[in-house]
């Protein structure tokens, strides 16, 4: 069983955490240098939420949600 | 520590969302262990055919819930409708689609989904390909289609156990011009001239538009439904650009 | 308050002793599997795991050479920061003590590294002294790879995520690295009890 949904089915909380409805947004992953819309990452669901590109899987996305809001990292390796 | 390290700027439409009050105004059965939920939502922006909602319940002791629920009401219908199939040992559907009655009341995000949409303006043909509860959104989209008084060409596949868990049974023959063929998958009633069987490549076919005429294809239900769904019509020739597919999961919060 | 919703009461929860449940969790019978990524398929005789770093010598076991290793079965509840806790656990597997005899250090911080791209940071206080494992059977059974087999490895006294699911590694770091949560928005430490959750708590 895959343990992934597409960038749509979390559009509320991307929602929430970004300010606005993102999912037909391009994302351009610099990975793999291909672009596409949110909505169609694969989020998967671990203690946060991941949004991993759909050709190469690296993660485009990370979202956190507190309590008193949402923390958002972009890119595969935010601490760098 | 939290926070972007990468800045990268995304040009969108403002949507700000937040959660609304949701009150039941009617609970209507939409199929065998399905109904549809008519609510008032304070302040209801509006919504586009194929978006979705998070609903979020809370118990006397402060427990929440949410799950995440298609629009199963076309833009220009009064009041906004949720289609909720019960699932037996699930958390939340045993009671929307059990206990839920009017004057009820519950929290409410969207709409979101801007990925999963269709307008009127969008044109056409339309190719609508549903499993199960994944018809919910696409009922909208069709919905909405007779509401405009559009002609588009529009064909819409219904795929689904049996007769009793096709959703939206008798609003098959109201969808007007719309070429529908429902496959049952489990069990078929005596007489049945649909067809019995999963979704396959010479179904798709024969029901078409073929990929020459370009169609906006939507395709929604259960996860593997979709990817099978999905691959056969690549396989037929379709763009995968122009498959629009809207996953249902077991991923409650 | 949010408004309350007339009649529900999410699933049955039974009752438990509430000094088992840190601040802010519930508990489930199930498992939940949470991922931040897909499950990956590492064939065991290609499995290894390797400690690393600022040591003297690297270490590596295969397979193998892991399961020949003292292990024991234990019993623990674990917490999941996203709130869900499961009490009563059985596990077998090797105390990270018995690894890290095989190696010196005087680091202070070490990332552990997976299959995929999952780390996490640790200190080598939270991994020694019986409060960390490499464990590869659940129930008696072989680990599940959706719940981190064949091996994960689990510190049950901090949140679960940094019980890092399909390890291969351990590095030890001059310098504490924050990891694959920790680096979006988690705390860096992530004690339960404590309700350690997020970068700010």
């Amino acid at each position: 069983m895959e343990l992934w949904l597409d960038g749509n089915a979390i559009a509320g909380l991307l929602a929430d955490a970004l300010g606005e409805d993102v999912t037909a947004t391009e994302r351009h992953c610099p990975h793999c240098g291909d672009d596409w819309a949110l909505g169609a990452y694969r989020a998967y669901r671990g203690a946060g939420m991941v949004l991993r590109c759909p050709g190469c899987g690296t993660p485009g996305l990370r979202v956190v949600e507190t309590v008193e809001g949402f923390s958002v990292a972009w890119g595969a390796d935010p601490a760098r | 520590m939290a926070g972007a390290a990468l800045l990268e700027r995304l040009t969108v439409a403002r949507a700000p969302v937040v959660w609304r009050l949701a009150r039941v105004r009617a609970v209507e059965e939409a199929a065998e262990a399905a109904v549809t939920i008519v609510l008032d939502v304070d302040d209801w922006p509006g919504h586009a055919a194929g978006q979705h909602v998070d609903v979020r319940l809370t118990a006397e002791d402060g427990y929440q819930a949410q799950r995440s629920y298609s629009i199963a009401s076309a833009p220009e219908d009064p009041g906004l409708a949720l289609t909720v199939e019960r699932i037996d040992d699930g958390e939340v559907s045993p009671y929307l689609a059990g206990e839920l009655r009017e004057g009820d009341e519950f929290e409410l995000r969207g709409p979101v989904g801007g990925h999963f949409t269709w307008r009127v303006q969008d044109g056409g043909p339309l190719l609508l390909v549903a499993g199960g509860s994944g018809f919910v959104p696409l009922r909208a989209m069709l919905r909405h289609r007779a509401a405009q008084g559009s002609d588009v060409d529009s064909r819409l596949l219904v795929s689904a156990r049996g007769w009793e868990h096709v959703l939206y049974r008798d609003e098959l023959s109201s969808f007007g011009d719309v070429h529908v063929h429902v496959t049952l998958t489990r069990e078929q009633p005596p007489g049945w001239s649909g067809s019995a069987r999963r979704v396959d490549a010479e179904m798709l076919r024969e029901l078409g538009p073929g990929p020459e005429e370009r169609p906006r294809v939507f395709v929604c239900g259960p996860t593997a439904f979709v990817e099978r769904a999905a691959d056969l019509l690549v396989e037929l020739g379709h763009h995968p650009a122009a498959i629009h597919a809207e996953r249902f999961g077991p991923t409650g919060r | 308050m949010p408004p309350i919703s007339r009649g529900f009461g999410g699933r049955p929860r039974r009752e438990v002793d509430p000094s088992r449940v840190p601040p802010g969790q519930y508990v489930v019978e199930d498992f939940p599997v949470l991922s931040a990524g897909p499950t990956p398929r590492t064939p065991l005789e290609q499995w290894s795991l390797t400690i690393d770093g600022a040591v003297d010598e690297a270490r590596t076991w295969t397979w193998d050479q892991l399961r020949e290793l003292p292990a024991k079965t234990f019993t623990t509840d674990i917490h999941c920061v996203t709130k869900w806790s499961k009490l009563g656990t059985t596990w077998t597997g090797v105390s990270l003590d018995t690894l890290l005899e095989e190696v010196e250090t005087e680091a202070e911080y070490l990332t552990v590294w997976c299959d995929g791209d999952y780390t996490t940071n640790l200190t080598i206080e939270d991994v020694s002294d019986g409060k960390a494992w490499i464990a590869y059977d659940f129930d008696g059974e072989p680990l599940d790879p959706e719940h981190g087999g064949p091996a994960r490895l689990l510190v049950p006294h901090l949140y679960l995520w940094k019980s890092a699911k399909w390890i291969r590694g351990i590095s030890f770091t001059p310098v504490d690295e924050p990891g694959f949560w920790e680096a979006a928005g988690y705390h860096n430490h992530g004690d339960p009890w404590r309700e350690q959750r997020y970068w700010n708590d």
